[in-house]
């Protein structure tokens, strides 16, 4: 067992976990692909390049073993066909208050295509640049660009509407 | 020249745009205001979803990964148990439905709202090695929270009043604090800084360091003065003493007291800044 291998895991472990929340969206699927990733890592220390980033590396493995689940267990996608007829409505600002509701967050997250919902987490929730992600995801930048602007307008649309009858309400109210 | 296509906007807010391209969306961000909404709408969606998924850095890591990534559970090939995804279970506690506004950075100015990167080292914390970790962990944090402190102040130099004001001066100030403090662990109070010729326009509630905020602005014609920005936020660091840093071309005065942050920001230099930020601690007895 390499030390310095298993510190480096251990330290992107935090990452991991919050990469592989946004796209199970469940704490025990996140944990169990987390821990099969690790799993995966130690089998395979011997490809990791050094002088590469460790952290894409393992992103890279978690976003690997999920499209693996998913294809395995022909996961729908569930938010497939969703946001599209949304995606580029012109909602006024008001609409995307979205009222700090977390869990309205990761509700619309989680009804992202999954292609979609990984570069959304690898780039605006891990701060990856578009070519760290497109290396961790394998395809091109562009691919990268359009998949995150799809996924950014979606997530707009839906938290927008997602304002609720509590918003109108209060709209209404304030007229 | 044609508008920016949405993927443009996005990158130019990620910071992936070489010079010329950003500085064929800047100028259109320059002349017209329902771009500029526009960007607004987007940087704070990505707002939102970073916030929504920073609790994750914060909790303890389960010791069956920490045993996993040390090589000490089951031999390879038994792998671990994936289970069927599922629906959430219980919703976690979810925001008051009060709609709030979280308007959000529009352009270069806010890239530090955007450093997502920073962020990720927050939750390293309950680690063997604690020191360097902790070191790490509490300098990103500082430098994502300053970053997006002048990032919001550049913001609101770009834009103006126009929209970005959730509760504007014109209002009952103090009911509008306190409306905006509901979103806050606690109330935040407005400092008179009309001694050095400060105005305040009206607040926001907006998101640093991954935590809401309360951004009061105040205008001046005081030249040697300019504009500020007071932000008020929670923190669970220990205190500091006011600390000068300057950030995307923005001069910064920041403490911590008691459980609260505060970042002074604008273009007056640090003499200035001291002296509003020690009328500011005697007002709020923040220091």
């Amino acid at each position: 067992m390499n030390r310095r291998f298993s510190d480096q895991l251990v330290a992107v472990l935090p990452r991991l976990r919050r990469f592989a929340r946004g796209l199970t969206g469940s704490i025990v699927d996140a944990d169990d692909l987390v821990q099969a990733a690790c799993e995966r890592a130690l089998a395979r220390q011997h490809q990791f390049q050094e002088g590469t980033r460790f952290d894409s590396w393992m992103f890279r493995i978690v976003q690997t073993l999920w499209i693996d689940q998913l294809r395995s267990r022909e996961v729908r996608k569930e938010g497939e066909e969703i946001a599209e007829d949304r995606v580029g409505s012109d909602l006024p600002v008001r609409r995307i208050e979205a009222r700090l509701g977390l869990e309205e967050v990761h509700r619309a997250v989680g009804r992202l295509p999954p292609d979609q919902r990984a570069v959304l987490l690898l780039v605006t929730v891990d701060g990856l640049s578009y070519k760290e992600a497109a290396q961790v995801i394998g395809v091109p930048i562009g691919t990268i660009m359009s998949r995150l602007a799809r996924a950014r307008l979606a997530l707009q649309s839906q938290l927008a509407a997602g304002c609720g009858s509590a918003g109108r309400a209060e709209d209404a109210a304030a007229r | 020249m044609p508008q920016p296509a949405d993927e443009r906007l996005i990158a130019y807010l990620d910071g992936e745009l070489d010079g010329a391209e950003r500085r064929e969306v800047e100028a259109w961000l320059a002349g017209d205001p329902a771009m500029r909404e526009r960007m607004a709408e987007l940087a704070a969606t990505a707002a939102l979803v970073r916030l929504a998924f920073d609790d994750v850095m914060h909790e303890p890591i389960p010791e069956r990964l920490l045993a996993a990534a040390r090589g000490e559970t089951a031999p390879a090939g038994a792998g671990a148990r994936v289970l069927p995804f599922q629906p959430r279970g219980t919703p976690a506690p979810t925001m008051p439905a009060r709609r709030r506004r979280l308007m959000a950075p529009l352009a270069a100015a806010l890239f530090g709202l955007l450093l997502g990167a920073g962020a990720g080292f927050y939750g390293a914390g309950g680690f063997a090695d604690h020191t360097a970790e902790q070191s790490a962990i509490e300098t990103a944090a500082n430098d994502l929270w300053l970053d997006n402190a002048a990032g919001y102040f550049k913001l609101y130099q770009s834009a103006g009043d126009s929209g970005l004001i959730d509760v504007p001066a014109t209002q009952d100030t103090r009911a509008a604090l306190q409306k905006i403090s509901q979103n806050l662990p606690a109330e935040v109070r407005l400092p008179n800084l009309k001694p050095w010729g400060l105005t305040f326009r009206g607040a926001r509630l907006v998101v640093v360091g991954g935590r809401p905020a309360a951004q009061l602005v105040y205008t001046s014609t005081n030249k040697a003065i300019g504009d500020l920005n007071l932000i008020i936020g929670s923190s669970k660091q220990p205190d500091i003493p006011p600390t000068f840093a300057r950030r995307q071309q923005v001069n910064l005065l920041y403490w911590r007291h008691q459980g609260r942050s505060y970042v002074l920001a604008g273009q007056a230099d640090i003499g200035y800044l001291w002296g509003i930020a020690n009328d500011i601690a005697w007002q709020l007895d923040a220091i």
